[in-house]
């Protein structure tokens, strides 16, 4: 086993792989840039190193500064978590030459499988489902439309120097096709001065469905099913789920084993997740493969009751996978929802600040992974990412509930959070029904939402006595900097509080 | 003391008057005129528990960017203004200048880069009291009435966030 693990990253997954580090009994090193010399990984690390000012490009993305540190530290292996460096060949390499563990795949695996048109060749090569399409933009309309005829309509165009929408052409109909070309290629070729375009499959509604897989370096490579990640906002996560409530048996079969074939090929060992999109009809289709751990890695651990970074710790330092496929049954239905600190009326745009107050969830069913802290003042620089907040229960109306019970128990102020986001999505009919696709959030969001009249109204009288109480607190601090006379020592309420929060 | 609270939520705005009258280590509590049972304990830093008539209410509290606070209890959000009751009893019609006690707060999140004004000075309403740095705009906090600055809470070089107290003028 390792002597030492460098961990090259911040914030919650951070202190995710210090906590897997000290359950194995090994020590851990930290790094932090300027601004997060107060952040909660730098509080609990064994060892914490500076590495730099606070933009990330000069800190946490710089691979001489973290292989410096794991020399002088004597680590013998990193773990990259996820973002920053995770997905970078070139660190993957400066590990290797350095004779440090790099805990993820190789630098060959991760060029093969990491980049979209690579791993799609790959998909293609081990007979795993792609989006049906053309490999090379074509000129001619005719050759398009007979193509699309044969692949079946939604089809849609897509300008080969297409960007931002333009240029592209969702085709409903045979009947729509001269219309739709004529719009496409005159846009492609205004924009971009060039009318070739590539066709594909258009995809209504699909989900988005991903499988976890973990590979030994001795050649077993299990899949521990999947996570449906379908709520999305512009195509970034909000809420992830397992299982699918879609997914049957047979599928889970079938996507399993197509996602261990493309390990396979592509030499692939430690943790990596193959992301698919799935239609109506249940057909699967390759998206991509993320060369690493996944920000929604807890909800696998919830219903598979494995410990993901362990097994990747275990994994990179050559031991076997215990375990085959077959053994691993879900349990449960487990929910996580990424609470971020932006601000839902304005568009979700970020909102660095200081903690004021903040109470957690906790309880039956409910994890919360965090790197935040109340007095903390989050900073600008980075993913504006708090907690991840995971509800398990025996069943999908079970964990919902838990998480909404949970999510009416965590409050944080001082910041805008998008924790309200949260609370609407799962009062949602639809989503409740699990009836679900990647479009699904921004079309709620586009819809007006009702206001919690009656909610409010009940709560109004206690909100005024709340805010002239508190007046009354600032003031009287104000007047003489001390406690006012008759009320406890305020030092005594905290050492009183402190007390009860030792309480187990 | 009477206070006047403006509040704004999904309800729409409401002006509520709470009369809090301190007796022993409690307050005797009043809404609107009529009394009401009400049991108020700062249960953690700015988080307040209230006992309303025998139902639990908890509102977490923060300083807003536009002024006043915001109080956040389970999904719901207030906006409150409470006028301190000098000013309120004092506010005379057409009046610019504001009176009594006034909390001067960053209206943005920044950083405080001169102080133009010690305290004790006595200041003119509209006067410079610092000088506030955010997004590389620099603002100048001004006295909103004529007075004295009673108390600096800022110094310069300090980062500040939205609704900070800066500093009291009396």
């Amino acid at each position: 086993m390792f002597r030492k693990i460098l961990i090259a990253n911040r914030g919650e997954i951070a202190v995710r792989i210090l906590r897997a580090c000290r359950e194995m009994g090994i020590p851990s090193v930290c790094v932090f840039s300027e601004v997060d010399r107060t952040s909660l990984h730098v509080r609990l690390a064994d060892e914490a190193y500076g590495i730099g000012p606070a933009p990330s490009r000069e800190s946490y993305l710089r691979i001489d500064r973290l292989m410096d540190v794991a020399r002088r530290t004597r680590c013998d292996a990193i773990h990259p978590g996820y973002g920053f460096l995770a997905e970078n060949p070139a660190f993957a390499r400066a590990c290797a030459e350095a004779a440090v563990t790099f805990i993820g795949p190789s630098a060959e695996a991760m060029e093969m499988m990491g980049s979209k048109t690579a791993g799609k060749q790959l998909a293609r090569r081990c007979e795993v489902p792609t989006v049906p399409g053309t490999d090379n933009p074509i000129a001619d309309a005719e050759e398009v439309q007979s193509l699309a005829r044969a692949m079946g309509y939604p089809v849609v165009l897509k300008a080969i120097a297409g960007g931002g929408g333009k240029g592209m052409r969702v085709v409903p109909s045979d009947e729509a096709f001269s219309s739709c070309w004529r719009d496409a290629s005159s846009e492609a070729f205004n924009a971009f001065g060039d009318r070739r375009v590539f066709l594909e499959k258009y995809l209504e509604s699909p989900r988005h469905i991903e499988i976890q897989i973990l590979a030994d370096s001795h050649g077993r490579v299990v899949s521990l099913g999947e996570r449906e990640c379908s709520v999305q906002r512009r195509h970034q996560k909000v809420i992830e789920e397992a299982p699918s409530t879609i997914v049957t048996p047979e599928l889970r079969r079938k996507m399993g084993e197509a996602a261990v074939r493309l390990a396979r090929a592509g030499g692939y060992v430690n943790a990596g997740t193959v992301e698919f999109l799935v239609d109506a009809s249940l057909n699967f289709y390759f998206l991509e493969v993320n060369t690493r751990l996944q920000v929604e890695h807890p909800v696998t651990e919830q219903v598979t009751g494995l410990d993901l970074v362990k097994l990747q710790i275990a994994i990179a330092a050559g031991l076997r996978l215990p375990f085959a496929w077959e053994t691993i049954t879900p349990r449960g239905h487990a929910m996580e929802v990424r609470l971020y600190a932006e601000d839902p009326d304005n568009n979700f745009f970020p909102c660095a600040g200081k903690i004021l107050a903040r109470r957690t969830a906790a309880g039956p069913g409910i994890r919360l992974d965090e790197g935040v802290y109340r007095g903390w003042t989050v900073p600008l620089e980075y993913d504006p990412l708090l907690s991840k907040l995971i509800a398990w229960g025996n069943s999908r109306e079970e964990a919902i509930a838990r998480l909404r019970r949970a999510l009416d128990e965590y409050t944080i102020s001082g910041i805008r959070t998008n924790i309200s986001l949260f609370r609407r999505i799962l009062a949602e009919p639809e989503f409740l029904s699990g009836d679900i696709h990647t479009t699904w959030l921004d079309q709620l969001l586009a819809r007006p939402r009702p206001p919690a009249v009656a909610a409010a109204r009940a709560s109004e009288a206690a909100a005024a006595i709340a805010a002239a109480y508190w007046e009354c607190i600032e003031a009287t601090n104000f007047v003489d900097g001390r406690v006012p006379a008759g009320a406890p020592s305020r030092w005594k309420l905290d050492g009183r509080r402190s007390q009860l929060d030792r309480q187990p | 003391m009477k206070f006047e609270v403006l509040l704004e939520s999904a309800a729409g705005r409401s002006k509520r008057v709470v009369e809090l009258e301190k007796e022993g280590a409690t307050y005797k509590v009043s809404l609107d005129g009529q009394p009401v049972d009400a049991d108020m304990v700062l249960a953690a830093p700015n988080a307040i528990s209230i006992i309303l008539n025998g139902a639990a209410f908890e509102f977490h509290m923060a300083p807003a960017a536009e002024g006043g606070y915001l109080l956040q209890t389970g999904a719901l959000e207030f906006h409150a203004t409470v006028c301190d009751p000098r000013v309120w009893r004092g506010r005379k019609p057409g009046a610019h200048e504001a009176e009594g006690r006034q909390r001067i707060i960053a209206p943005m999140p920044g950083k405080v880069i001169r102080l133009l004004v010690k305290t004790g000075d006595e200041v003119e309403a509209g006067q410079g009291l610092m000088v506030v740095e955010a997004m590389k705009m620099q603002n100048e906090i001004r006295s909103p009435k004529k007075g004295k600055v009673e108390r600096l809470e800022a110094t310069e070089g300090q980062p500040v966030n939205a609704g900070d107290t800066l500093a009291w003028v009396e």
